[in-house]
């Protein structure tokens, strides 16, 4: 992807709206990354993932509206909830297409869902106070998600290797359709935690809760897809040595650099908008086939 | 889901899974914490605020072309606005009440423009009344407030530009053609309009660079459009809703890559019919019109209500169906959904003379 010509001008106060993607998976190979089987399974836990995860976004978010005082804001959120939902159905696609090439995800989905709608989920029993702390404490869980998010997304923006290496291009639409998404909307749940708490504590806690366990999430996810996929058999362990060597091919983020930009989101200053280009973001959603397909039918 | 059991272990070995007994443990006890010190808000910290509107006076009013009026707005004591960039617009509510959103066409990269917003306003007879109120009631000194800027239609400064406005469009284009030859970029500018002295901005675009603008009357056709389009190009359209159709359905086939547009939400409501919409078995029932969506009218009453998409793809704003034959109109919802009574009401609606009664 180019940059655009000025990549650090920061767009302010855009106008977030759901985009009404399509995509036919039904000539998706299951290792879409020819012949990298775990650069692929890496990347496809996010569809293990996000369709549960981006769900609870959503809940939990509609849960926080009436605690929303500026109306800007709320209409950013709005915008946020209904472009993660989309993201939630177009990866809930790709899960169904991966049963049906004889890779079944089921045990692992039905533990993200049990993580998310009972771990996750609203509480019994909780007095008023702990119901507000609990949403504000979530919220600043899925502020630190989202750090990762833009990361990944910028990251999915500006990742040539995947080209190069002759990726599924439906695939890379989607990858880079939802990631130039996410960084369009980087700033909304980090102003959200903010507007309902601006103590430092809560965006630390958020991050050390949130960030181990995606991670943690994930290993087990790649884990988990390379001994369910029938065509390996087992014979491919993941590891991070691994991990590394594929990143500096260009076919997964670096660990290293995932690491310190985790590190950023502890900075006393640290503002989404610092990281990643909405101009660029914008400019592959004009471009994107998905995103465009989707302008042809609402008008 | 099964939300008593937990999930068994990944790999079908025996016992629930270890790990999600650990979170599972570690999630009940989580919340029960929240509230104590340093687990909770800060007492005694203000509650969140919201941003106060903008307060403005109208500080120009004058006629620039047929039918278009030029307005401009700046803080009543003077003073700068807040920055904006290209394709940003502004939500002004009129004395009147009204509220309506105008492109800003200024400069926001020239210091001396900072403390005026500018918009233009095409006098639209049949419409809602606002931009008859503008062009006929705002005067020098009036007073209005607004929303801070807000950007639909952000402009990226690709290499190679294309510039698309019909009509009144060409209000948020202006600012980006300014800002397209201040970076050196390969842009050009078409402006298609009913007639010339209706097409404002002529003298200000021409002075940028003569050569990359054109002009054009009448209804203006794909070719007239696109066929100026470089390589690659970056296209950026506004304009009335058929001409944006003509460039979406010729643009495959033409050189340019990207297409930017503003979005509008709401499509027109086509063939409703008057229906009612209850909240709850004992609640007040609304009447929706014709030309209302059941949201629009439920929004009234619940202004917490959330929503998104405006256009039944998004399912956000489901709300759960008591009693009622609905007439199902978007293309979430699968059939079992639909059976168990959830409804979308930014488009669903109901025969005529139906009541709704919804769960709310």
């Amino acid at each position: 992807m180019p940059r655009a010509t000025e990549p650090t001008s920061v767009h302010d106060s855009l106008v977030l709206e759901p985009r009404d993607v399509r995509f036919d998976w039904s000539r998706l190979p299951l290792h879409w990354i020819p012949d990298e089987p775990m650069a692929t399974h890496t990347i496809n836990v996010l569809h293990l993932l996000l369709p549960e995860g981006e769900r609870w976004f959503v809940r939990l978010f509609k849960e926080a509206l009436p605690m929303i005082t500026d109306e800007q804001l709320r209409e950013e959120v709005l915008g946020f909830i209904g472009q993660e939902a989309i993201h939630a159905e177009a990866h809930q696609e790709v899960l169904e297409h991966l049963l049906a090439q004889g890779l079944d995800p089921r045990p692992y989905v039905r533990q993200t869902s049990w993580l998310f709608q009972r771990v996750l989920g609203d509480k019994p029993n909780l007095t008023p106070a702990q119901r507000r702390e609990h949403i504000i404490e979530r919220v600043a869980s899925v502020a630190a998600v989202e750090h990762f998010t833009a990361f990944l997304g910028d990251w999915a923006l500006n990742s040539p290797g995947l080209d190069r290496a002759k990726a599924d291009p439906t695939m890379l639409d989607l990858l880079r359709w939802h990631g130039a998404e996410e960084v369009e909307h980087r700033s909304v749940a980090y102003d959200l935690m903010v507007h309902l708490d601006p103590g430092y504590l809560r965006r630390v806690r958020g991050m050390a809760v949130a960030g181990p366990l995606l991670v943690h999430l994930w290993v087990r996810g790649v884990r988990f897809l390379l001994a369910a996929d029938p065509t390996l058999e087992g014979r491919v362990k993941p590891t991070w040595r691994e991990a590394q060597l594929i990143g500096r091919r260009g076919l997964l983020p670096q660990p290293g650099r995932m690491a310190r930009s985790a590190a950023r989101y502890f900075r006393p200053g640290y503002h989404p908008t610092q990281e990643g280009s909405s101009s660029q973001a914008l400019s592959y959603l004009a471009t994107s086939p998905a995103a465009r397909a989707a302008t042809t039918t609402s008008h | 889901m099964d939300l008593t059991t937990p999930p068994p272990d990944l790999y079908g070995r025996p016992g629930p899974d270890p790990f999600m007994r650990r979170v599972t443990a570690f999630g009940d006890w989580y919340p029960k914490v929240m509230g104590r010190p340093l687990l909770r808000r800060r007492p005694g910290l203000p509650a969140p605020r919201p941003t106060p509107p903008l307060q403005l006076a109208v500080s120009g009013h004058r006629l620039i072309a047929t039918d278009v009026v030029e307005l401009r707005l700046a803080a009543p004591s003077g003073g700068p606005l807040p920055a904006w960039q290209p394709g940003a617009r502004l939500l002004l509510t009129l004395p009147s009440g009204r509220e309506r959103h105008y492109s800003l066409c200024g400069d926001p990269a020239d210091p001396a423009g900072a403390d005026t917003y500018r918009i233009a306003v095409r006098r639209i007879a049949d419409g809602g009344g606002g931009s008859r109120e503008i062009h006929d009631d705002l005067h020098v000194g009036a007073r209005l407030t607004a929303r801070r800027p807000r950007n639909g239609f952000a402009f990226c400064g690709e290499p190679a530009v294309l510039l698309l406005a019909g009509g009144i469009g060409i209000t948020p284009l202006l600012p980006m053609a300014r800002e397209a030859q201040r970076r050196g970029l390969d842009w050009h500018l078409i402006h298609a309009g009913r007639s010339a002295d209706s097409m404002p901005f002529g003298d200000e675009l021409r002075a940028l660079d003569p050569k990359r603008v054109t002009f054009l009357t009448g209804v203006p056709s794909a070719a007239d459009l696109l066929a100026r389009a470089p390589k690659g190009a970056a296209v950026y359209c506004c304009g009335p809703a058929p001409m944006l159709a003509v460039v979406q359905s010729a643009f495959d086939a033409s050189p340019a890559r990207a297409l930017h547009f503003e979005r509008f939400g709401a499509a027109p409501i086509l063939g409703g019919r008057p229906f009612a919409v209850q909240l709850g078995a004992d609640g007040p029932r609304l009447e929706v019109p014709a030309e209302r969506s059941a949201l629009d009218v439920l929004r009234e009453a619940r202004p917490e209500l959330p929503y998104s998409c405006h256009q039944g793809f998004c399912g956000t704003c489901r709300v759960q169906l008591r009693s009622g034959t609905p007439e199902h109109r978007d293309r979430r919802l699968t059939e079992e959904e639909r059976a168990a009574g959830a409804l979308l009401p930014c488009v669903s609606r109901a025969p005529e003379g139906e009541t709704l009664v919804l769960d709310l």
